[in-house]
């Protein structure tokens, strides 16, 4: 082989290594376009709910309450008659088969709205409004198109009279689309129209503050003891492989010991935010130790020889200099952790977090759900008003996770100090 | 002649089965320039590091023998080396600034020993530090910079002056030019010749010409030996050892 031969194989290797890796990043970036493609095709719609207008008479007669009734009293009246005559008066129906009908396009919780209605607005009483009520989840779904309406009657969950109506709401303007509060306030509920992460947020919330409570300041120092006071022996190196096995671990296994241990021998109540955050603790642990470890063992020796060098105790040499050296480090890797604790659902399903819980928890001691857990739960419903809910949820779940990776990689170039 | 400062009497390390350093019987004087020469790996650093038990930070170093300063044994479980350390001060091979503000390298040392209570104190501390380090005109309107920052050989000289913040009475030296220009290095043995005056110095070169322009004493090791001892023009004019010989006229190393 001639010298310019040679030349030419190398060159011709270099080339094809850079379409192999150029190759490489683009599949790789098609998947990440496609499977974010998919969820906000399905989950963006959820952002919007459909209220249909409807003209309120609050009739004195119906409502029975006075005219100076407090809120208590308020909250205790019957709204269902007056909700009732509103409803059916959007469309003139011919029997009660047909009210029903009619009744069925809003949500069950019209009433609730109507009362929330009356209680923020004063003297209502022999009033007429219109109010904007909450459709039920098939018209929601009627409206935004993911219901074909070109099958046959018995297949639809809508009756060709509901149809009817919805079209003729629609040429009136009665039909508008909101922004779906309900979506960050409410809790679970089996109406997809109802249901919300508000439960899941606050419940994913307590777990991860537990979660870091306990395990950054224990992995911290395990870390510190380990990589700069510890004597380099045998147990100290059982003691790294056994860090290093921990970390690999799979999820579920942490999710069985907290059943075990936490659930059934120490009896802490199931399905709460605290027995969550215990369990994502023990197992984030050692994925905050490697990192930690890692950092610090990044600081050059030069800077512990020349703290030593002016006298510095083997501890001040430590918390003087090494530390706040890899800090960046270990606040970066902690958050890393912390982003993979929160996507956890495994071990949060073992411990009870499936159940269904309406309530929004006010403490961590309360049951709960946590938002890759309300993920899982609306994936398996049936109702197809919980797709969108479902990749709506992905969504928020990833947009924190995307802000907790982008701050530790601020952390990490903001606060890390150069050295020679 | 001046008085014995450091005094190593039978002094053997090991690290793990190998031993670094043989029976190693070596006085050093007060005030003066002590010059350790030899081939790479002939255990002259260690011998330095044993002077300020910088050893102790390796597992698998022991040390046997003695070392006394000012009479007192300092080669002690008991000994406070944190107080030793105050006493006996190192500049290391590569500069090692803290990278923080060239302030806070000075004042760090006086500040942890409990000396310089008041700012005001500290600053003087300070200022006097990175005079006697011949720093002072080049940093003074930039104390609150990063000393990783300055060029190499200001960073070894502020180095030096963190090693003088805390008032010792020797400075350990492991090629505190090797990394450096000839420009820098010169400025560093002027600095040496300076510091003579006040400090007990002892300093590990792999530059015969620097051990000849800065020291008064010069000890060769080879393979962790001392092979000989004696007033530095002696050393390079007329050593009594072969091996010597031919070290210093370059006929191996």
């Amino acid at each position: 082989m001639t010298k310019e031969e040679r030349l030419k194989k190398r060159h011709s290797a270099e080339k094809r290594f850079r379409f192999y890796g150029l190759a490489s990043i683009f599949v790789a970036l098609l998947f990440v376009l496609i499977l974010v493609h998919n969820i906000f095709s399905k989950g963006s719609s959820a952002f919007m709910k459909t209220a249909i207008n409807v003209e309120v008479f609050f009739d004195q007669e119906l409502l029975e309450i006075k005219n100076d009734a407090s809120d208590d009293e308020i909250l205790e009246a019957d709204f269902f008659d007056i909700t009732i005559e509103s409803l059916i008066k959007v469309y003139p129906a011919k029997n009660v088969e047909e009210e029903d009908a009619i009744i069925e396009l809003f949500t069950t919780d019209a009433e609730i709205e109507i009362k929330r209605a009356f209680l923020e607005n004063n003297n209502l009483i022999g009033k007429k409004i219109n109010l904007e009520i909450t459709a039920s989840d098939d018209i929601d779904q009627l409206h935004k198109g993911n219901y074909p309406r070109d099958i046959p009657e018995d297949r639809r969950r809508i009756s060709d009279f509901q149809l009817v109506i919805y079209d003729n709401l629609v040429e009136n303007q009665k039909i508008v689309k909101n922004f779906n509060n309900y979506f960050f306030k409410n809790g679970d509920s089996r109406d997809p129209e109802l249901a919300g992460i508000g439960g899941a947020l606050i419940g994913s919330f307590y777990s991860i503050i537990i979660c870091l409570l306990l395990a950054f300041p224990v992995a911290v120092l395990a870390s510190i003891y380990l990589e700069e006071f510890a004597p380099k022996n045998k147990i100290t190196d059982f003691i790294e492989i056994n860090i290093n096995n921990l970390a690999a671990v799979p999820s579920i296994v942490y999710g069985l010991l907290a059943l075990q241990i936490l659930l059934a021998t120490i009896q802490l109540p199931r399905s709460t935010p605290l027995v969550a955050g215990i369990t994502l603790a023990l197992m984030t642990l050692p994925r905050i130790i490697i990192p930690c470890r890692a950092s610090l063992k990044a600081v050059p020796p030069s800077i512990r020889e020349g703290a030593l060098a002016v006298g510095a105790s083997k501890f001040q040499s430590v918390f003087h200099h090494v530390v706040p050296l890899a800090l960046p480090g270990t606040l970066s890797g902690t958050i890393i952790g912390l982003a993979q604790a929160l996507g956890e659902t495994a071990p949060l399903i073992l411990i009870g977090m499936v159940a269904f819980v309406v309530d929004i928890p006010s403490t961590p001691i309360d049951p709960s759900s946590s938002l890759p857990v309300q993920v899982y739960l609306w994936s398996e419903s049936a109702e197809r008003g919980f797709v969108e809910k479902t990749s709506a949820t992905i969504m928020m779940l990833l947009s924190f996770l995307i802000v907790m990776n982008f701050l530790a990689v601020y952390l990490r170039q903001k606060f890390e100090k150069r050295w020679n | 002649m001046n008085e014995i400062k450091i005094k190593s009497k039978n002094l053997n390390v090991y690290y793990g089965e190998k031993q670094a350093l043989f029976d190693v019987n070596l006085d050093l004087n007060e005030k003066e320039v002590t010059a350790l020469i030899g081939p790479s790996g002939c255990g002259k650093s260690t011998f330095i590091r044993c002077i300020n038990r910088m050893n102790d930070v390796i597992d698998i170093c022991k040390v046997s023998g003695n070392i006394e300063i000012d009479g007192v044994e300092i080669n002690d479980k008991n000994l406070d080396v944190v107080s030793l350390r105050e006493r006996v001060g190192m500049v290391f091979q590569k500069p090692n600034p803290f990278p923080k503000s060239i302030y806070d390298n000075i004042s760090y040392g006086p500040k942890i020993h409990g000396k310089g209570e008041t700012k005001s104190e500290l600053d003087e501390i300070v200022e006097n530090s990175l005079k006697k380090a011949a720093l002072w005109e080049e940093v003074k309107d930039r104390l609150d910079e990063p000393g990783t920052g300055l060029s190499g050989g200001q960073q070894q000289r502020l180095c030096i002056a963190r090693a003088i913040s805390v008032n010792p009475e020797v400075i350990l030296m492991d090629e505190p030019c090797s990394a450096l220009d000839p420009i820098a290095t010169a400025k560093i043995e002027e600095l040496i010749d300076e510091l003579k005056k006040t400090y007990t110095i002892v300093i590990v070169t792999h530059s015969m010409a620097q051990a000849v322009r800065v020291s008064q004493k010069t000890g060769f090791f080879h393979l962790g030996k001392l092979i000989e001892v004696g007033k530095t023009e002696k050393i390079f004019k007329n050593p009594d050892n072969k091996m010597t010989q031919d070290y210093i006229t370059g006929r191996f190393g």
